[in-house]
């Protein structure tokens, strides 16, 4: 990690490469922040790139505060990868304003500048197609500004019975226009000899609600045009109206393959805008239940991505291991999958009687899975002619995307997000961190298998650490709620408890990114507080939704049967996508 | 000849109506569509995995069109810009179907009551049994599965139009 008095002189250099664009630098829980105008931006973040090896644009996210002069907020986050170093860039737009686009700065912009111009209306000039992306074509508004209201549909009491309104079906709109889109960016291209199909959303081999329209001559594609939004969930204004804790629960429902990395990423980021540590024992527990939960998704990502390319039997022992890493969830939460277990402060409850025995006896029967996997898969000719070669990903492209996870290392570049900007207490761990060589679905499958044993390495390391009791969550009143105890006894316990379940807490104002290695990649959450009881803006960096970007280029001028193996090595889950 | 109905049972015969054996068939070997949505569909895989095997109750063969199938489960929150097409894919199954709400999205929102979710998918097709949970295990999906086929064995399609 970088220190605060480097980074200052990182502000300083960066002024002095871009002369004029940097309008004030601040500084935030160790995060730079640099203002610029909308004329200096492209100016700025092109310095960024060529000139100081700002490579990687992690996230760009837009925020919305209806009481300024220029309303809109847009943050880029940007990091360099040799380095190892970040910065925000944050700019303000008025409504009619237009931004300079960033696609020809970083390829990745692309989909997060729709995002903002879907859910904020914001226009970026220079765009290759700006169009909406989560929100159906027949949309009107754009809902993550603060005077969209959150909609939905009230709960009918006595009360209330004979006023409620029901939801307006909007949905109606999209009726007999399921096909709106197939023409949408293939218009163009008007040979003879040319078909376009389409492909989901309702598809068994595309991970869930996307869609994909190709265009084909014969069996090769020319053009493939992913549309997504499906599953568009509102999750980010849904939880900027919950409180901070409570919006803990609805991070299980992004990426649902592993729930608790999401409440982890979440939990982490309001810890950093709070400035709270918490005990070295629940940051053990955290580790051991997030690389539990990595070795449940890449089970089903291998499974599911082994049935596409006709390999069922591995799908059934993959399900076979997870269901003993879901009954340790259940046994330690009472439920299977979204167990909200990790929340702010450290963990929801301590460890029940024979945790230890239940996950030593998973940790005990895993490894000779993952070799019988290997067997199955590693030297199989037709896996090996499936994927060998198939959609080659090279570290250029890898970059350019901002791909992160098994996608990024599976194209041979080291990045990890567990030991380059370590958290929790993985430095305490020892693991490897396996690299592809040629970047194809082979490798993505290699790094994943790899990933596999050492995440059992680490589950084995973590559970020795952690004794059978002890603190679980910090001891900060303010925070976590008072024991029973504690709470027949003292009044000043039952103050907080009150205030607790009432309020909520109220972290101090400020804006913070923080971001962990899921199962999938860089999982960062970008909060925003007021001062009040709720997340002004919460938004989710999903490596899903970044590295889906990079489709479109595996599979122009492959064959339709690799768009498949391509989709599977991604291994996008559309609720984190969509969110 | 004077047989007594006891006497018949003896000979291995049993009497039942068309109606009876015709629903019997059908309940016994429902196929789903392959219809994940989101977290449910996690769970709906898992009950098609060795631990839960759904095909202990006939309904293993999952289809990947609408046009084979004759149940959907709605495994997750469906939003407003998948509902036309969950409209449009109900509206290409064959007679005589059936629709399961698998969860609290698909069955009335459930947390997410918001913009961008039609709060409960009975508003888009019409829903036979709702299944509970955030998501229910592959045990609450086999169990409505199971309700299911009481509703299926006791529908009379020959009597009555099937509606």
């Amino acid at each position: 990690m970088t220190t605060a008095a480097t980074d200052i002189s990182l502000a300083e250099l960066i002024k002095a490469r871009c002369p004029g664009a940097v309008t004030g630098a601040g500084e935030f829980r160790g995060e730079t922040t640099l203002t610029t105008t909308p004329e200096n931006l492209h100016r700025l973040l092109s310095t960024l790139k060529t000139d100081l090896g700002f490579n990687y644009l992690a996230d760009i996210a837009g925020a919305d505060y209806p009481g300024r002069s220029k309303r809109f907020e847009v943050n880029y986050q940007v990091s360099s990868i040799p380095a190892n170093r970040s910065v925000r860039v944050k700019v303000s737009v008025g409504e009619d304003e237009p931004l300079p686009t960033a696609t020809d700065v970083w390829k990745t912009a692309n989909w997060h500048e729709r995002e903002i111009f879907d859910l904020f209306g914001v226009r970026f000039s220079g765009h290759p197609d700006l169009r909406r992306i989560l929100c159906p074509d027949f949309w009107t508004g754009h809902p993550l500004r603060k005077d969209f209201p959150l909609d939905g549909e009230e709960v009918a009491f006595t009360h209330n019975q004979d006023s409620i309104k029901p939801q307006e079906a909007i949905w109606k709109k999209g009726l007999g226009k399921a096909e709106y889109a197939l023409e949408q960016g293939t218009a163009d291209v008007g040979e003879e000899t040319t078909m376009v199909i389409n492909m989901g959303p309702q598809h068994p081999s595309t991970h869930g609600v996307l869609r994909l329209v190709l265009q084909l001559d014969g069996e090769t594609v020319l053009r493939t045009i992913p549309h997504i939004g499906y599953l568009h969930t509102g999750i980010e204004k849904t939880a900027e109206n919950l409180t901070w804790q409570q919006a803990v629960v609805v991070t299980d429902r992004m990426d649902y393959l592993s729930p608790p990395t999401n409440n982890l990423a979440y939990a982490l980021a309001v810890e950093k805008l709070m400035g709270i540590e918490i005990p070295e024992r629940a940051q053990d527990i955290r580790v051991l239940i997030a690389e539990l939960t990595r070795l449940a998704s890449h089970l089903i990502a291998l499974g599911t991505h082994a049935m596409e390319l006709g390999a069922m039997s591995v799908f059934f022992y993959c399900w076979r291991d997870r269901e003993l890493i879901l009954d340790i969830m259940d046994f330690l939460s009472g439920v299977r999958m979204m167990t909200s277990f990790i929340n702010i402060g450290g963990v929801r409850a301590d460890l029940p009687d024979g945790f230890h025995k239940k996950v030593q006896d998973f940790l005990d029967v895993f490894p000779a899975s993952v070799d019988e996997y290997d067997g199955l898969l590693t030297n199989n000719r037709i896996w090996e002619k499936r994927t060998l070669g198939v959609s080659v990903i090279t570290p250029e492209e890898a970059l350019d995307y901002a791909l992160s996870g098994p996608n990024i290392r599976g194209s041979g570049i080291k990045w990890d997000l567990r030991k380059d900007r370590p958290y929790l207490t993985y430095p305490k761990y020892s693991f490897d961190v396996p690299v592809g060589k040629t970047g194809d679905v082979y490798d993505r499958y290699l790094v994943r298998l790899e990933e596999m044993r050492q995440s059992r390495e680490i589950c084995v390391q973590a559970l020795k650490q952690i004794s059978p009791r002890g603190e679980f969550r910090t001891a900060d009143r303010k925070i976590s709620p008072p024991p029973k105890e504690e709470l027949e006894r003292n009044m000043e316990a039952l103050i907080h408890h009150f205030l607790l379940y009432t309020r909520g807490f109220q972290p101090p104002e400020g804006e913070v990114y923080s971001a962990i290695e899921s199962a999938r990649g860089e999982l960062g959450i970008y909060l925003v507080s007021d001062g009040s009881n709720k997340p002004y803006r919460m938004h989710v960096r999903a490596p899903s939704f970044v590295s889906l970007q990079i489709l479109p280029a595996l599979c122009e001028g492959g064959l339709v049967a690799d768009v498949i193996a391509a989709i599977g090595s991604l291994d996008p889950v559309m609720g984190e996508v969509d969110r | 000849m004077n047989v007594t109905l006891d006497q018949l049972v003896g000979h291995g015969i049993i009497l039942t109506s068309v109606e009876d054996v015709l629903q019997w068939g059908r309940k016994s070997a429902i196929w789903p569509m392959i219809f994940g949505l989101a977290c449910c569909a996690i769970e709906m895989m898992g009950m098609v995995a060795p631990r839960f095997d759904v095909a202990r109750f006939g309904a293993e063969v999952f289809r990947g069109t609408p046009r084979q199938s004759d149940l959907i489960i709605i495994a997750g929150r469906l939003s407003v810009k998948m509902a036309p097409v969950l409209r449009r894919l109900y509206e290409q199954m064959p007679e005589p179907k059936w629709v399961l709400a698998m969860g609290a999205c698909a069955s009335c929102g459930g947390v997410f009551n918001n913009y961008a979710i039609v709060q409960g998918a009975d508003k888009v097709v019409p829903v036979d049994i709702y299944v509970p949970g955030c998501p229910p295990s592959p045990d609450a999906v086999i169990f409505g599965l199971m309700e299911l086929q009481k509703k299926i064995q006791a529908q009379r399609p020959l009597s009555q139009p099937v509606a």
